[in-house]
């Protein structure tokens, strides 16, 4: 059985853990800087706490980084020197060369690294997927997605320095938007300029947004907005692809599946909900954790490489270069400019 | 204030917005539409049977059939050559959008009606939406806080005939569908759009169309706010609907979220072999025809100005101009 290995024991470690429990694999340990958020993790899904990353790469045959973005090299490279696989969160990297150093490194020691971008799992996008790839719409011509939502507040707290430094996160595009851009080129394939406006360097973090606009080798058009700048507790989603032969559209603010209006106590108001209820194997988290552990055991190419978690914040940054300089970037020609 | 029927020309239906047009003028019982002029004497005659109106092929016979304002619905490039006949006759035009299909067009219609005190209106119906005159109060009383930013859509399906002509239409679908998101957003703020960025794509949903199909345009307002507006003709014929506006408005305090297209019943019919949806709501033509005849017969200024549609138009024109150079510009146009 697979040994997993868990680096970051903060929030997304616990959707990954969500999943990883559901997996036939044995969930090794964790190690985490806050030792207690090892310990937490520890308690609730089982596994030894660790007191050195290198002590538990010892132990197991894949590590799962679920740490800051900012620290998603360094951890990369210290896995691939010990020779284990890794499965990547997303942004691969905050900074570009960190990102191709990582690939080159993990390439050369011979070891799989698996980038994270789940939205490739959720069943709406893969399902917008296969029916542009079954012909159904035609050429692909036109892309647009939304991903909108508040600032981020892990753990509940609403003060999260890495969230509001952008040299850390990068803000809205490299933490938000990225999802979509490699879902636009996993689509659409290479993407040859990017375009973009936003709040990024110019409002508080709490309201970061970018509307981006793509254009691709093959000749189509993209339009991605993402958003940090709603109201707290929304999210929304939108996907539309039009092709010469038809189009698909999805939007979350459609109407879920499932709907709950229930008289509040006093029976003076209604206390609303709604949810869109998932079988077991459609959790976008537990599929990609499921696709990347199959990988892995057969020692396949994933459907997500790390040469596309690469390409995603090569355009991610060079987006956030075009809405500081105001100018178009083309992918092929950036470079990022920071050290 | 004399309460006689006011009479309106119809100008030729080469625009299908004519015809709405038409149907709104029969429903509304101080006006008459005294007489259609039409290119095509065939189509004309089948449009004068339906409106139980006379048509009149001369159009100078038209234009003396005591009209007190004609509405022009010929292509693109006809705008200038029929304003030039109209203006000084009656006494008021509206020009369907965009105003023409370029500037020096667009300021000849300007002038001609300036020089003989013709009130010239652009046909800009969106502004006449329940949603978007509801958005318009939201957004003046600060409903979504500080404006940052707004999302907009002008979908379409291909319409073919004279706008894919360039000669008669001056573009596909981004001069058909920027002017009415642009005159929007002019309108929201009073904010002239003052740089543009597009990538546009063409015979990109349609194959050898010959023209464009589709955009994605990026501006900067004058008033800090950014805004990208997508005009692809992307909804096909199997689509349950022509097309759309939607608004998205991002702002400081809160999203505003604007779509004219959500009042309508669903139908399901053998008889097309598809789901399509039928309005119930948002008559915005027949708000368009009020504010029209309230001008003919008021005689005060137009609510939508030539200016006005001389400004969309020349954020369309930038549009073109920056996916050729593969650059942002700047407005206004110089050169």
């Amino acid at each position: 059985m697979t040994r997993v290995g868990i680096i970051g024991a903060g929030a997304i470690a616990r959707v990954h853990l969500d999943g990883w429990r559901r997996l036939p694999v044995e969930l090794t340990g964790y190690y985490d800087i806050d030792r207690l958020a090892s310990e937490r993790a520890a308690a609730q899904f089982g596994g030894k706490v660790y007191e050195s990353r290198e002590a538990l790469f010892a132990d197991v045959d894949l590590v799962d980084v679920c740490a800051w973005g900012t620290e998603h090299a360094d951890i990369v490279f210290a896995a691939a020197s010990a020779g284990k696989a890794v499965i990547c969160e997303k942004p691969l990297a905050r900074r570009l060369k960190d990102a191709e150093r990582m690939v080159a490194t993990c390439e050369e020691a011979g070891v799989s690294l698996y980038p994270a971008h789940v939205v490739r799992f959720f069943p709406e996008y893969a399902q917008a997927k296969a029916t542009l790839d079954s012909g159904a719409l035609g050429k692909a011509g036109v892309l647009r997605t939304v991903r909108a939502g508040s600032f981020p507040r892990p753990g509940g707290e609403f003060h999260a320095p890495y969230y509001s430094d952008f040299t850390q996160s990068g803000g809205v595009i490299l933490d938000v938007g990225i999802h979509d851009i490699d879902y636009a080129r996993w689509c659409f394939g290479e993407v040859e300029r990017v375009f973009a406006r936003g709040t990024t360097f110019k409002e508080a973090p709490r309201n970061d947004h970018a509307l981006i606009v793509l254009r691709f080798e093959s000749g189509a058009i993209g339009h991605i907005q993402c958003s940090w700048a709603q109201p707290g507790g929304t999210f929304r989603t939108r996907l539309e692809i039009a092709g010469d032969g038809g189009i698909v559209e999805w939007d979350s603010l459609d109407t879920p599946s499932l709907m709950i209006h229930r008289r509040n106590a006093d029976d003076s108001g209604v206390e609303r909900s709604a949810y869109s209820p998932l079988a077991p194997d459609e959790q976008p988290y537990y599929a990609e954790l499921a696709h990347f552990l199959s990988c892995f055991e057969r020692g396949v190419e994933p459907q997500v490489t790390a040469r596309d978690a690469l390409m995603a914040v090569k355009i991610s940054l060079a987006a956030m270069e075009s809405m500081r300089s105001g100018l178009p970037i083309t992918i092929s020609e950036f470079q990022e400019d920071q050290p | 204030m004399s309460d006689r029927r006011i009479r309106i020309g119809m100008m030729s239906f080469a625009h299908m917005h004519a015809y709405s047009y038409a149907v709104c003028l029969q429903q509304m019982p101080d006006v008459e539409i005294a007489g259609i002029w039409h290119e095509d004497a065939a189509q004309g005659e089948a449009l004068a049977r339906e409106f139980a109106v006379p048509f009149i092929s001369d159009v100078e016979r038209f234009l003396d059939a005591g009209l007190d304002g004609v509405i022009i619905c010929s292509a693109n490039a006809h705008h200038r050559r029929d304003v030039e006949r109209a203006a000084g006759r009656v006494r008021a035009i509206l020009c369907e959008k965009p105003i023409a299909a370029t500037l020096e067009d667009g300021r000849a219609i300007i002038e001609r009606c300036r020089q003989t005190d013709t009130r010239l209106q652009i046909a800009f119906p969106v502004r006449f939406h329940p949603v978007f005159e509801q958005l318009k109060r939201l957004l003046d009383s600060g409903a979504a806080g500080r404006i940052l930013a707004a999302e907009c859509t002008n979908h379409g399906s291909m319409p073919g005939g004279w706008f894919v002509d360039r000669a008669l239409s001056g573009g596909g679908a981004v001069i058909d569908h920027t002017v009415h998101v642009v005159d929007l957003l002019r309108w929201f703020w009073g904010a002239e759009v003052q740089e543009v960025y597009a990538e546009i794509g063409d015979s990109l949903l349609h194959p050898d169309l010959g023209i464009d199909d589709s955009g994605m345009l990026s501006f900067a307002l004058a008033n800090g706010v950014y805004a990208t507006l997508d005009t692809s003709w992307s909804r096909p014929a199997a689509y349950p609907t022509w097309g759309d506006v939607k608004i998205e408005v991002i702002g400081d305090g809160g999203v505003l979220y604007a779509d004219m297209s959500r009042q309508h019943i669903s139908v399901s019919s053998q008889q097309s072999g598809k789901t399509q949806w039928r309005d119930w709501g948002g008559n915005m033509d027949l708000g368009l025809m009020r504010d029209f005849v309230a001008m003919v017969r008021q005689g005060h200024e137009p609510s939508i100005t030539g200016e006005d549609g001389l400004a969309a138009l020349e954020v369309a024109l930038a549009a073109y101009r920056s996916a050729e150079r593969g650059e942002p510009v700047r407005l206004p146009l110089t050169g």
